[in-house]
């Protein structure tokens, strides 16, 4: 298991927490959380726990493009089972989705 | 061989309600419990956000999991307060670890209390489970221990069902805890067996259980034919609707009558076990005509006397012998041994080369050793039942392991075990003392079924005596690692340890003890193991009922911190949202 940290630049805090997704197989499960009282409201953190060592490049390019289209600010946490660019991608919109709709999310 | 009956995936529904059904199998443990409560009534306790992940993962290289996989909601059914425990599936197997399984244990005996205070507070339990994460092998087992017996704290009080969905099913201890439940509610894609196709065809070869035949599987473990065995209540066709409905149904109907579980049932299982012949073993087809639907005694059939085989002498036999003073024990059947004095009661699991169930022949844990132990552990609540002072009961433990084979797992040796945990249970409840003592192996499913629902449990300081959830060489393959790399893994974490020293800092060992001849014990021996018995004989009458020591040790203060977090947690959030 590998863990790599990575920070990134927001546009604004993630209205709410979000948990998606499961630490299956080929999948990965999702902590975003909005920025606690001193954090910046224009940065993210991003700590990602992965079972497959060596891939630092791939997920420093996975989330770059992805922060780098929408970024919310908070504390997003990746605890991963060995999940594709192409799962982490989906993941993230996802939780993306979740925080920023109106309608009721786990 | 091959069960060719093709099962019907439809349960009794058209292709047309197929089609338009919304698939329970296909969601996630969090979208399980929400689908099976009342809409709005859920509410998630120590969720991903409290972090409550298992503190042995990661220094394992395995990425944790925020809740540990299981989710623990409060909510209504039918109107009826309930708590769901939904295991999740994709993580870890399922495999019940530390977190986890205080999950449930603590789940279980919050709702328990609140029973008692006046609000009947179902448990649902939803079993997807390759049984103990092996990963925190003896804290996954103790984990199981403890949810047996809270689930046999609640039960009396207010229903415990189980719900099976598949696609994983229900394997290893967890299974006996399903045994234990009020009524299981089953698809028919559902699994349910102690010991998996593959595990068996690893430690019994492919002529005993070929795990690629799927046929084979679902005929033996399917939740069709355990409906049709009588081993689960109900089969509902995969759908969201159809097993919420099963649910509120079930949770309407309430407890069952003392003494009316299954697992309470001995009648029901020695006439069963009677009508098999493991040298000419009914197919899975044929066993749904011979025992039938219902849980009722089958018609007898006579069976000549077992032959006495020459006695093997074993740790388990000479110990028993040794400190019962009595090197002639009753034969409650062959394989299980029993001395009975005024002071106490002694039982021990020992080979039996004539076992005519062949894969129990090495002191294994199988069908007709868990009957024997539950039948000799319920004579003696019986003959004290009016005695203030309960006999001790003092469970010798050396035993390999459970007995994997087919015929057990038709034979549904989960059931058999739950049936023997029942016993155990309801003794320690009527409040004899009940002493754990270790002196030999102690693995997996054996253990849980003989020794580990004990007050009090003492184990010999001895390189013979091993503690585990599963014999090294099978927890290597089964984890894909060398057993190099588990030797390595266990100086780190500790509930990996075969080591007894080890195992002894993990909050549930009572005593270590030394003895010069374990083998053939001294009588310097004999006399320091007989003395910690009779001081773990008046903590038993003196401590808790249930096993809540466990976790209020000292050990476990400084190795349990994990599940005294959850049980705390919990406690704060069960009443007011956090």
């Amino acid at each position: 298991m590998q863990t790599l940290n990575y920070e990134f630049p927001a546009q604004r805090p993630a209205p709410r927490a979000v948990h998606i997704g499961v630490v299956a197989s080929g999948d990965l499960e999702i902590l975003l959380q909005p920025p606690a009282g001193d954090d910046p409201a224009d940065r993210l953190t991003v700590r990602v726990r992965t079972s497959v060592d060596g891939f630092d490049t791939v997920w420093h390019e996975v989330l770059e493009r992805f922060f780098g289209r929408t970024a919310l600010a908070g504390r997003w946490e990746l605890n991963d089972f060995g999940a594709t660019p192409g799962v982490v991608n989906l993941r993230l919109q996802q939780a993306m989705a979740a925080a920023t709709t109106t309608s009721e999310t786990s | 061989m091959t069960d060719t009956h093709d099962t019907d995936l439809l349960a009794g529904q058209t292709w047309q309600q197929l089609l338009a059904r919304r698939s329970f199998i296909e969601l996630d443990a969090l979208g399980r419990a929400t689908a099976l409560l009342d809409p709005g009534s859920l509410r998630v306790l120590a969720g991903p956000f409290d972090r409550l992940e298992s503190p042995w993962l990661a220094p394992q290289g395995i990425t944790p999991q925020a809740d540990d996989g299981t989710v623990i909601a409060r909510g209504t059914v039918g109107g009826r307060p309930v708590v769901v425990a939904a295991i999740e599936q994709g993580f870890q197997g399922g495999g019940t670890g530390e977190v986890s399984g205080a999950k449930i244990s603590q789940g279980l005996l919050l709702a328990a209390a609140d029973s008692r205070a006046g609000t009947p507070t179902a448990a649902v339990i939803l079993f997807e489970t390759g049984g103990v994460r092996l990963q925190e092998a003896n804290l996954g087992l103790n984990a199981v221990a403890e949810i047996c017996s809270a689930a046999l704290d609640l039960r009396p009080l207010a229903p415990v069902l189980g719900l099976i969905a598949g696609t994983v099913g229900s394997f290893g201890g967890m299974s006996i805890a399903a045994g234990l439940c009020t009524r299981l509610i089953v698809t028919p894609q559902a699994r349910i067996g102690l010991d998996g196709p593959a595990v068996i065809e690893q430690e019994a070869g492919i002529g005993e259980f070929d795990s690629t035949d799927h046929a084979l599987i679902w005929a033996v473990d399917g939740g069709e034919q355990r409906v049709a065995t009588g081993l689960a209540d109900t089969l509902v066709p995969d759908d969201v609707d159809e097993l919420r409905a099963a649910l509120v149904d079930a949770v309407a109907r309430g407890v069952t009558e003392p003494g009316r579980h299954r697992s309470e049932r001995l009648d029901v299982l020695a006439s069963r076990l009677a009508t098999l012949d493991p040298t000419a073993p009914p197919d899975p087809r044929e066993l749904r005509t011979l025992w039938g639907a219902d849980y009722e005694p089958v018609p007898a059939t006579r069976r000549a006397a077992p032959a006495t085989a020459a006695t093997v002498q074993t740790r388990g036999r000479t110990w028993l012998g040794a400190l019962s003073g009595n090197t002639e024990p009753d034969c409650v059947i062959p394989s299980v041994i029993k001395t009975e004095t005024p002071s106490a009661v002694y039982l021990a699991v020992v080979p039996d080369p004539q076992n005519r169930f062949y894969r129990a022949r090495d002191g294994e844990v199988g069908v007709t050793e868990s009957l024997a132990l539950a039948q000799a552990v319920r004579a003696v609540i019986r003959a004290d039942e009016d005695k203030a002072d309960k006999r001790p009961i003092i469970a010798i433990v050396d035993l390999p392991s459970q007995a994997y084979g087919r015929i057990e797992e038709m034979a549904g040796l989960h059931q058999a075990m739950a049936a023997a945990v029942d016993a155990y249970h309801c003794a320690r409840v009527a409040g004899h003392p009940i002493v754990a003592v270790v002196v030999g192996t102690a693995l997996s499913g054996g253990f849980l079924t003989h020794g580990l629902q004990a007050n009090q449990i003492l184990a010999l300081e001895d390189a013979g005596v091993e503690i585990h959830a599963m014999h090294k060489e099978a927890a290597a393959r089964i984890t894909r690692r060398t057993v190099a790399e588990l030797d390595e893994l266990a100086k780190t974490v500790t509930p990996m340890s075969y080591d007894v020293q080890a195992w002894a800092t993990l909050g549930y060992c009572d005593g270590l003890l030394r003895a010069d001849q374990p083998d053939a014990p001294t009588q310097a021996d004999v006399d320091t193991v007989a003395a910690a018995i009779r001081d773990a004989v008046v903590r038993a009458r003196t401590g808790p009922r249930d096993l809540s020591n466990r976790l209020d040790s000292d050990g476990a203060i400084v190795t349990r911190h994990a599940s005294r977090a959850v049980r705390d947690l919990l406690a704060q959030q069960w009443d007011s949202p956090s």
